[in-house]
């Protein structure tokens, strides 16, 4: 399925898309849409994903992570990222598989069509690499404390210090996140 | 922890919210700062308040804006007319008499910085006049009155990476020279970092004094460029009469040689490191004679004549943004000339345009207040690159290039071959000098200049 979203997201949209691309990932919603974006990865994320799966199937995926997010007592990340992707069930549901290819999506910053397996021992394989932004800024090399083939923020010679902390490369480390 | 980032650049970059309805779409924070036509150079980008519901785009637009303002009036500073020490004179005014001698123009040339032998430099003392050059050297070819000369003489005319050189609708050369302020030299100095033992000897971490917002300026580098104008053309460009001298080449095989020539400026970048940019802040500006835009190309809406694009050639025979063929030698009038177009490096980053355009039209009226004559009318900024994430003179751990804004930028005369949007290839001030090392590689925060140590 393919649509092109008619006009941008909203601000509360894309915030909302980020807490919950926060939850999913483990990493902190401030690092998923900074204060001041101009990559703005989470809006080319956002749009690209509807542009796949169709603006209903977004919201839908969007609407759950509001109701556990107002839950009393309150869910913590992990929980509302066990439950939206359904890591309990053998059969994750259409809505489950969304929120994986999401995941996917920030990791790797390729799209994976929903519900598509791998197999022989194999990954599925990717759509597309969405963007080179999105190829150099996915979160994969931010957990590995690492940076991309081709591409480095680091100076000449930062493989001889140690690294940044995994809090300062954006990991949620709160509730024993990252360990 | 990202909260405390962004807590961070929220105190430095001096934002503070302020209930307001909207935001224009062309204007930059309320109460903020305002070009002005002053001899001071900044310390840093001054900053005003954000609307409370503004959009991610409303916000770079509106700080990108503070920091285009900072840019002109560093640009207005340092081509302010100099006094007897090389500060700006108070009592003039940039470009009261059309065109005037300017304030960086007496910072000091690398070349007089990273000597043979690893001698040690400094900052008034005399410039290196090439043996080919000395014959035409003549005291008074240009203003030699102030305090700080720098030398007559261009030698540079490759771009970065040895991309290649831009030759003009003439078939002349561009020519570039690199200059340092004094914050920049005396640290250099201090360290020893001008000879390759005093790089060798450095143990700590090469790190430039950063500028204040009411404080003085922090390290200041400026890169220009030039071209062989005719008198005829004087009137719409800073012009110098300067010695260009080409070293001797093996490949291609020419004599060093260096005659005197009536340059205009065609190309300024302007890096400042400063307390809200442990990145440096990137400011380039352009003459408006130039190039035109892919737009200017695609509508047809072309000026008669560009400095470097023949508006009467296209298509298939003059496709544009081309490396001149090989052999490259300067002392020689090309039959290649640079069809140049400027490309959109601001794709999703609409912001900078904007900004640029309402800014450029501030500051030539401001220009034009002072004089209908003044050559300054004739540049314009291209834009200004910043990091979104930083703290105080200092990068923030995890994200040392800062996340710059706009994600791209190039001059056309000084990366003409690397315009674009593809990350680590296409130009990116920020990206590109974080690469910068010593020639011991030990990183050498953010400038090149370094290496040429001897």
């Amino acid at each position: 399925m393919s649509t092109n979203p008619s006009t941008p997201p909203s601000e509360s949209t894309l915030q909302a898309f980020a807490d919950m691309s926060a939850a999913l990932t483990g990493f902190q919603s401030s690092f998923i849409r900074p204060f001041l974006d101009p990559v703005n990865l989470s809006g080319t994320f956002y749009q690209f994903a509807v542009s796949q799966v169709g603006q209903p199937r977004m919201d839908a995926l969007m609407g759950t992570f509001a109701s556990l997010s107002n839950q009393t007592p309150k869910l913590t990340s992990q929980q509302i990222a066990d439950t939206l992707l359904e890591t309990a069930l053998d059969a994750p549901s259409l809505q489950a598989q969304l929120a994986q290819s999401i995941v996917a999506m920030w990791y790797l910053g390729s799209w994976y069509v929903p519900g598509v397996l791998g197999g022989g021992g194999f990954g599925p394989p990717a759509l597309q690499v969405i963007s080179s932004q999105a190829y150099t800024k996915s979160l994969a090399w931010n957990l590995a404390q690492s940076h991309p083939m081709g591409f480095s923020a680091f100076t000449f010679g930062y493989w001889s210090q140690q690294p940044a902390s995994l809090q300062t490369f954006g990991v949620d480390t709160s509730n024993g996140g990252g360990q | 922890m990202k909260k405390i980032v962004t807590i961070i650049l929220l105190t430095v970059v001096a934002v503070t919210m302020v209930i307001m309805t909207s935001i224009p779409t062309t204007m930059a924070t309320v109460d903020g700062p305002e070009i002005s036509l002053s001899p001071n150079i900044p310390g840093d980008a001054t900053f005003g308040a954000l609307p409370p519901n503004a959009t991610n785009e409303q916000k770079l637009l509106a700080i990108q804006g503070d920091f285009d303002i900072y840019s002109w009036n560093t640009f207005i500073a340092l081509n302010w007319p100099p006094g007897p020490d090389g500060n700006g004179d108070p009592n003039k005014k940039i470009g009261q008499n059309g065109d005037n001698d300017t304030v960086w123009e007496h910072y000091r040339d690398i070349a007089d910085i990273f000597l043979p032998g690893g001698a040690t430099p400094s900052y008034n003392g005399p410039v290196s006049v090439p043996t080919q050059c000395k014959a035409s050297y003549k005291p008074g070819m240009r203003i030699i009155s102030q305090v700080g000369k720098t030398p007559t003489v261009l030698t540079e005319f490759s771009q970065p990476f040895n991309t290649g050189p831009i030759i003009d609708q003439n078939g002349n050369y561009t020519r570039f020279e690199i200059l340092v302020n004094k914050p920049m030299f005396d640290y250099i100095l201090a360290n020893n970092l001008y000879s390759k033992a005093g790089q060798k000897a450095f143990t700590g971490e090469v790190a430039f004094p950063c500028g204040g917002p009411t404080g003085p300026e922090g390290a200041i580098m400026v890169k220009s460029a030039w071209k062989v104008i005719s008198v005829a053309d004087k009137a719409r460009f800073h012009t110098q009469t300067v010695l260009v001298y080409s070293p001797a080449s093996q490949n291609p095989k020419y004599a060093a040689s260096c005659s005197p020539k009536l340059m205009g400026l065609v190309g300024l970048h302007i890096g400042h490191k400063t307390d809200s940019a442990s990145q440096w802040l990137w400011s380039t500006f352009e003459h408006v004679d130039n190039v035109p835009t892919e737009a200017d190309v695609a509508s047809g809406k072309l000026k008669a004549k560009y400095n470097y694009y023949n508006p009467k050639c296209s298509g298939a025979k003059c496709p544009p943004n081309q490396i001149p063929p090989r052999p490259w030698n300067p002392t020689k009038v090309s039959m290649f000339h640079s069809q140049v177009v400027r490309m959109n490096m601001f794709k999703g980053n609409e912001f900078a345009f904007t900004s640029a355009d309402a800014r450029n039209a501030d500051a030539l009226k401001l220009l034009l207040g002072v004089s209908s004559k003044s050559v300054w009318q004739n540049y314009e900024l291209i834009s200004t690159m910043w990091p979104t994430n930083t703290g105080k003179c200092q990068a923030t751990p995890g994200d040392p290039l800062g996340t710059p804004a706009p994600n791209f930028l190039a001059n056309t005369t000084l990366e003409t071959y690397i315009q674009g949007m593809v990350p680590n290839v296409s130009s990116n001030c920020i990206e590109c000098h974080n690469n910068a090392t010593m020639t011991n590689a030990k990183a050498s925060d953010f400038t090149y200049i370094l290496q040429r140590a001897q």
